[in-house]
C-alpha cells in the first residue's frame, strides 16, 4: 500500500518540468539510509552532495548554493537543530526539509523556528519526499512560467491555459482556481483556501461550486479532473485514462 | 498469617477486646457465686447451731432419764419457714435416739465434746446437718452423754445464694455492655486513620502513582503511607526509565529502518527476477511494518499518564483536526480505491466541537480510526469521518461500508496486537496496536471507543469524548 500511496503523485511530479538538475545537499550520518537515499534523489534527477556529519553540511550550506537540503537532526559533531540556526543566522535562505527519528511535537517546534521548511519523520516514504522537496524548492522560487501536466499547458506570465494545443476560455476567477489547483495537484484545496487565492479579483456572481462546474466542463480531454471531496474541498488528479 | 489476612483488623480488635472481658466476667460471677453460697452456707449454720443449742437447753436430766421441755419458741424457730423441711433428733448416749426423726445420718467421724459438726446429707434430700455433742449434768459422768441434730433442706440455702449472685451480675453484665459499646466507639474512631487510607486506596486508579495524601494522620498510619509512598515513587521511577528505554530504542530503530526500506525500494527497482521481487517485496514489507509499530509503540508511550501530564493539556478543536487529518489522507485513500469525505454538524454548540485533552494524541487516535478503515474497508468503499455533539459528548465517527466485522471481533481488535480475522489479507503492514491505542487515549480523555455495525454493511468506529465547554 505504501509504495501505491503516491502513484498519483509520483506521475504528476514524473514530468520534467527543471532543465537543469536540483543541487541538494543531503546531511545524514547514517551510511545505509544515505546511500539509499543518494540512489533515490539520483534517480529523481537530484544531483547530491552527501555530508555525513553536522560540520561539514554546515560548512557547505554556508559555501555553496544549493536548491535544497535535507538535514538529519542527529548528526555527529554539531547537532542539526544548531546546523539549522547557524546556517539562517549566516543569511542563508536555501529550503530545508529537516528530517529526524523524533517526532514529538516540540521537536518538530523547535525544527520550525530553527528556520526549517519542512519537517518529515524516519521512516518515510521516498515518493513523499520528493514531492516535498519539490513543493519546497516551488515555494523557494517564482512558479515556472510554462507547466505542462498530461495534456494542459499552463503559461503563467500570459495567465492563459490550453489543452491539447486548444486555448481555454477562462475568468480570472477560473484562471486562479486552475493555478491553485495545478500547484496543489493531488492535495486537498479547501474552500476557505479558494476563497483566499481569489482576494479581490473581480466577481462575476456564483459560487465555489459553480466555478468548479465551469472548470471541469473545460477541462475534458486534458486527462485531469477535479474531484469532490466531501465536507472538504476539491482535489486535481489524474484521470484512469491518460491521454 | 494466612487467618490473620482474611480478618479485618476492626473485628480482631474487637474480639481481642472484648473475649478478655467476657472471661473476666465469667470468672467474677463465679467467685462471687462462690462468696455469696459462703455466706449463705454461714447464715444457714448460724441459725442451725443456734437452733440446736436452744433444744439442748431443753433438756434437762431427771432421776428416771431425760426431760424434754419443747417449749413454742423452740417449736417456732424449728419451722421457722413453711418451705424449709427440718428435722431433729436427740440421742443419748450419742447414736441411741431418744426423740425427733429416725432418718437423721449421724456425723463423720468422732466429734469432740462441746464442739459442733455441719456436714451435708441426703435424707434423701439435700440436708445441711448440725450435730452438738453435750456433756449432761455433772461432767464425769458416763451416761451424761448428749447429741442433738438438727438438719435443714439444703434448698433455700441455695436460693439464697442464687439471689446474691443475681444481685451481683446483673450490674456487671450492664457494666460489660456498656464497656463493649465504649470499645467498639473507640475502635472505630482510633481506625478512622486507616479506613482514610483504606479508601483514597480504593478509589485509585490502577496506574496513578502520585504520592498518598492523608489528613492528620496518627504516627503509625503515616508511616504505612510514607512506606507506601515511598514503594509508588520506586514504581513510578523505574516505569519512567522503562518508558524512556521504549522511547529511546524506538527512536533508535527508526535510522536504520529507513535505511532498509529504502534500500529495499532501490533493490526492488533494480530486480528483473519474479521471485526476487516476490522475496524484496516481502522484505519491504516487513520493514513497513516494523517501523508503523515502532511508531505506535512511541504513541502509547506518550498516552501515558506522566507523558500526558508534560505535554499538556488544553481545548481542541476537533472541527479543525478532523478537517485536517482528513485532507492528508484523501490522496491515500485515493490511491487505495477509496472515497473519503469528512461532515461536521452544523448544529455545533457555540463554543465550538471542543474537547480538553493532548491535541497530538487525539490527532493520532483520528489517524489511527482512519487508517485502520483504509486497510479493512476494501477497495471501492466509501469512508465517512463525522463529527457531532450528542448530549454532553462529542462523537467522532470513521464510518465504513466494508465487509464489517462480527461482534465478537468488535471487541477484540480493541486488544492490542490483535486483527480481524477476514481483514488479515489486507493487514500487510498492520501491527494490531491501532484500535488499542484509540481506546487507551479515548480513556485517557475521559472517553470510550467502540466499533458499531453500519447499515446496511460495514463498520462505525466511535470516539466518544465529553465535549468541552468554556
Amino acid at each position: 500500500m505504501t509504495l501505491g500511496v503516491c502513484a498519483t503523485l509520483c506521475r504528476a511530479d514524473s514530468l520534467p518540468r527543471y532543465s537543469a538538475p536540483m543541487n541538494l545537499l543531503l546531511a545524514e550520518d547514517d551510511a545505509l539510509l544515505a546511500d539509499a537515499l543518494q540512489q533515490q534523489l539520483l534517480n529523481a534527477s537530484f544531483k547530491v552532495e552527501w555530508a555525513e556529519n553536522g560540520a561539514v553540511a554546515e560548512y557547505l550550506l554556508r559555501k555553496q548554493d544549493f536548491d535544497v537540503a535535507i538535514l538529519d537532526l542527529g548528526l555527529p559533531l554539531v547537532d542539526g537543530l544548531t546546523v539549522l540556526k547557524r546556517v539562517r543566522e549566516a543569511g542563508r535562505t536555501v529550503p530545508i526539509l529537516v528530517l529526524t527519528a523524533l517526532d514529538a511535537l516540540e521537536h518538530r517546534v523547535a525544527g520550525l523556528q530553527a528556520g526549517a521548511d519542512d519537517y518529515l519523520t524516519k521512516p518515510f516514504d521516498f515518493p513523499e519526499l520528493e514531492a516535498r522537496l519539490h513543493a519546497l524548492m516551488r515555494r523557494g522560487r517564482p512558479a515556472s512560467q510554462s507547466q505542462q501536466l498530461r495534456r494542459l499547458t499552463l503559461d503563467r506570465a500570459a495567465r492563459r491555459a490550453s489543452v491539447g494545443g486548444e486555448p481555454m476560455e477562462l475568468s480570472p476567477r477560473e484562471w486562479t482556481l486552475l493555478d491553485l489547483l495545478v500547484n496543489e495537484r493531488d492535495r486537498v484545496v479547501t474552500k476557505p483556501q479558494i476563497v483566499a487565492a481569489w482576494g479581490s479579483e473581480d466577481s462575476a456572481g456564483g459560487s465555489i461550486e459553480v466555478y468548479i462546474h465551469r472548470l471541469r466542463k473545460k477541462l475534458e480531454g486534458s486527462g485531469l479532473a477535479v474531484r469532490t471531496v466531501r465536507g472538504l474541498g476539491y482535489l486535481l488528479e489524474a484521470t484512469a485514462t491518460p491521454a | 498469617m494466612k487467618t490473620a489476612a482474611g480478618r479485618s483488623l476492626h473485628r480482631q480488635l474487637l474480639l481481642w477486646l472484648l473475649l478478655p472481658q467476657i472471661v473476666l466476667w465469667l470468672v467474677a460471677a463465679f467467685g462471687a457465686y462462690r462468696v455469696a453460697s459462703r455466706h449463705a452456707d454461714e447464715l444457714v449454720d448460724a441459725s442451725l447451731l443456734q437452733a440446736a443449742r436452744a433444744l439442748a437447753r431443753q433438756i434437762k436430766p431427771t432421776a428416771s432419764g431425760l426431760f424434754v421441755d419443747l417449749p413454742r419458741s423452740a417449736q417456732d424457730i424449728l419451722s421457722a419457714d413453711p418451705d424449709d423441711r427440718v428435722m431433729y433428733t436427740v440421742s443419748s448416749p450419742p447414736g441411741q435416739l431418744l426423740l425427733g426423726d429416725a432418718r437423721m445420718p449421724p456425723p463423720p467421724g468422732a466429734p469432740a465434746m462441746n464442739a459442733p459438726v455441719f456436714y451435708d446429707a441426703t435424707v434423701p434430700e439435700p440436708m445441711r446437718v448440725v450435730s452438738l455433742d453435750l456433756h449432761l449434768g455433772a461432767p464425769g459422768a458416763a451416761d451424761s452423754a448428749l447429741r442433738v441434730q438438727i438438719a435443714r433442706a439444703s434448698a433455700p440455702r441455695e436460693l439464697l445464694a442464687r439471689r446474691m449472685l443475681l444481685d451481683t451480675a446483673l450490674p456487671l453484665s450492664l457494666l460489660i455492655a456498656l464497656m463493649s459499646v465504649g470499645v467498639w466507639a473507640g475502635i472505630r474512631r482510633g481506625l478512622r486513620p486507616l479506613a482514610e487510607l483504606q479508601r483514597e486506596m480504593e478509589g485509585r486508579r490502577a496506574d496513578a502513582l502520585d504520592p498518598v495524601q492523608l489528613r492528620a494522620a496518627p504516627p503509625e498510619v503515616s508511616a504505612l503511607a510514607g512506606a507506601v509512598n515511598e514503594l509508588l515513587g520506586q514504581v513510578q521511577q523505574s516505569l519512567g526509565q522503562q518508558r524512556r528505554f521504549i522511547s529511546d530504542a524506538a527512536h533508535q530503530l527508526r535510522t536504520p529502518l529507513a535505511g532498509l526500506k529504502s534500500q529495499t525500494e532501490l533493490a526492488l527497482a533494480a530486480a528483473t527476477d519474479p521471485a526476487l521481487r516476490q522475496r524484496l517485496q516481502r522484505v519491504h514489507d516487513s520493514a513497513v511494518r516494523c517501523a508503523r509499530l515502532v511508531s505506535q509503540l512511541l504513541v502509547l508511550a506518550r498516552a501515558e499518564p506522566e507523558a500526558i501530564a508534560a505535554q499538556g493539556w488544553a481545548p481542541v478543536d476537533c472541527a479543525a483536526l478532523v478537517q485536517e487529518v482528513a485532507a492528508d489522507w484523501v490522496p491515500r485513500a485515493l490511491a487505495a480505491g477509496m472515497d473519503l469525505g469528512v461532515e461536521i454538524a452544523t448544529d455545533a454548540p457555540a463554543e465550538g466541537l471542543q474537547v480538553q485533552g493532548v491535541a497530538l494524541l487525539l490527532r493520532e487516535a483520528l489517524i489511527n480510526l482512519i487508517d485502520n478503515a483504509v486497510r479493512y474497508a476494501g477497495r471501492g468503499a466509501t469512508l465517512t469521518v463525522r463529527l457531532r455533539a450528542v448530549g454532553d459528548d462529542l462523537w467522532l465517527e470513521v464510518e465504513d461500508n466494508g465487509p464489517g466485522l462480527s461482534p465478537g471481533e468488535r471487541e477484540r481488535v480493541f486488544e492490542r496486537f490483535a486483527r480481524g480475522e477476514q481483514g488479515s489479507a489486507l493487514s500487510a503492514d498492520g501491527c494490531g496496536l491501532g484500535l488499542a491505542i484509540v481506546r487507551e487515549i479515548a480513556e485517557r480523555h475521559g472517553g470510550s471507543a467502540e466499533l458499531l455495525p453500519a447499515a446496511p454493511q460495514g463498520c462505525i468506529a466511535r470516539l466518544a469524548l465529553p465535549l468541552y465547554r468554556c
